[in-house]
């Protein structure tokens, strides 16, 4: 009989320490998902102060017979936004946070059961290689765009229509359909860049 | 006087050779005897007669869903004209109402006069009689600019629907498939009174081409919905070759990315191709009557390389089914 209470301690001390470690990493995982719901919400809001931006400069954009008036439409939609923001800057966006989230996104996605299939999309979409492309310029018109496997997108935040995630070389490129610009870069966010290798 | 008979003699010996060539092609005669022979009826023939002289492998019903298909097409160079002009010379023997482009609609830069050289100089005769194309994006394409340029009457979208008689047909924009499209794609599905629906978009599903091939990603995406949905055919480019596929999914494919690109030699060895063709350009006619698809495809020369009748099936239901290529 004096045995059991001696022979309950261990197991009661064992127990304990299991609750307490567990309780630890069930914290550390909540604070971590908060700060994954916050990083992803920051960057949701920065996104959408671009969008006001967008809003601000608006330039309708109608169909035309003649590819120089759409042309022109273009070009004003791109003046308008760049003239709206001079001191846009690589990182407005893609801030240290929201870079090192989308990084690991990116390289959790590509390592899934669904990274093969996206490699082989990368290696057959054409992939571009390293180009240097600057915040707030013009797509470069001689640049074809190479298309983003759609799983990729998907396990990214969702974007306004306006906007896309692109592929040049390794770096994820935030790219404005209806105006033609580089809104934002993060560098290095493709591991072994575009061609999927 | 000796000169009189020198004339006369050509003159005999000319007639004669056009003779033999218009009886050759009746018989099914080679390519470059095809192709002479189509010039000179075209500028001598009606089309009534036109259509006996070609090679028309379709039925030409009254009320037909009838159209061309080109993808990889925007060069502007010597290819793309060439094989604009035997779709020219087969709209006046089919009459096709449209042209789907599977894109790659416009290569390289994009200004005013690259639209002139790459597409409304080489398609002028069918756009000036009304023919109408329905673009959708490849990679080489402006996805600013395009949807916006109402020859390619895309109504300033990336992805669209548009319904000719019985047949529904999808346009993709498989350059940036992201979940706002396949939500819209599956809306569009559902609500599709389309007895046949066709899909058409630039990446390949299956392509056993070597410089591209399958795109997995994106199948894996659409698969699913072209299943549930009973998507009857689907056409893509990308690939510089023509192909035709029907796999377990009861599906047919077709990949016609060669009307100005070509890669010869393309292949690989193995695949699951029905037909393949990579030594030269063309383009497809199709014809929807009933329950019946009818294709045939042309090359640059005037050669059919591969036609046929397909019917109509619904879709297999199991996913699991696929190949995995």
């Amino acid at each position: 009989m004096p045995d059991k209470p001696t022979a309950l301690r261990p197991s009661k001390r064992r127990r304990t320490a299991i609750a307490t470690v567990t309780l630890f990493l069930l914290s550390a995982s909540a604070a971590q998902t908060k700060d994954r719901s916050s990083v992803v919400k920051d960057f949701e809001e920065r996104v959408q102060q671009y969008l006001e931006t967008h809003k601000q400069t608006h330039v309708a954009m109608k169909p035309s017979d003649s590819p120089a008036k759409v042309e022109q439409q273009k070009q004003q939609a791109s003046r308008k936004i760049q003239q709206a923001r001079p001191e846009a800057r690589q990182g407005d966006i893609f801030t240290s946070g929201v870079s090192a989230y989308f990084r690991e996104r990116l390289a959790l996605t590509l390592e899934s059961a669904e990274g093969p299939k996206i490699r082989a999309s990368l290696r057959r979409a054409e992939p571009l290689p390293n180009i240097r492309l600057k915040v707030n310029s013009r797509y470069p018109a001689s640049l074809p765009l190479q298309s983003t496997p759609p799983t990729l997108i998907a396990n990214l935040p969702r974007l306004p229509g306006e906007l896309q995630y692109r592929i040049v070389g390794q770096t994820l490129v935030l790219y404005d359909l209806t105006s033609d610009l580089i809104v934002d870069l993060l560098p290095n966010a493709i591991p072994n860049g575009g061609n999927g290798q | 006087m000796i000169a009189r008979h020198w004339m006369v003699s050509l003159a005999t010996a000319f007639l004669a050779v056009l003779c033999a060539n218009a009886q050759s092609v009746e018989n099914g005669g080679t390519p470059s005897q095809f192709a002479a022979t189509t010039q000179l009826a075209v500028s001598t023939q009606a089309a009534p007669q036109l259509s006996r002289r070609l090679d028309v492998r379709l039925p030409l019903k009254d009320k037909s869903v009838r159209f061309a298909v080109i993808g990889d097409s925007g060069t502007g160079d010597r290819d793309q004209y060439e094989v604009a002009e035997q779709m020219e010379t087969y709209w006046k023997a089919t009459r096709f109402d449209f042209v789907i482009m599977l894109g790659d609609n416009i290569y390289g830069s994009h200004t005013p006069e690259d639209f002139v050289k790459k597409f409304e100089e080489p398609y002028k005769v069918l756009l000036d009689a009304g023919v109408k194309f329905y673009a959708s994006l490849g990679n080489h394409d402006d996805p600013r600019l395009e949807p916006l340029y109402k020859p390619f009457n895309m109504d300033g979208q990336r992805y669209y629907a548009f319904r000719r008689g019985d047949v529904a047909f999808f346009a993709l924009d498989s350059n940036y498939m992201d979940p706002k499209q396949l939500e819209w794609f599956d809306q569009s599905l559902k609500s599709s009174q389309g007895v046949w629906k066709v899909c058409f978009f630039h990446h390949p599903l299956y392509n056993d081409g070597r410089h591209h091939g399958s795109d997995l990603d994106l199948r894996h995406q659409l698969l699913p919905l072209f299943q549930k949905y009973g998507v009857n055919a689907v056409f893509a480019g990308h690939e510089h070759v023509y192909e035709r596929m029907k796999l377990e999914n009861n599906i047919d494919y077709f990949v016609e990315g060669n009307s100005a690109k070509l890669m010869t030699h393309d292949f690989s060895r193995e695949g699951e191709r029905i037909k393949g063709y990579d030594r030269d350009r063309g383009f497809m006619i199709i014809e929807i009557t009933g329950d019946q698809l009818f294709f045939q495809t042309i090359t640059r020369t005037g050669e059919t390389i591969d036609s046929g009748e397909l019917p109509r099936t619904s879709a297999a239901p199991s996913p699991s089914s696929q190949p995995q290529r």
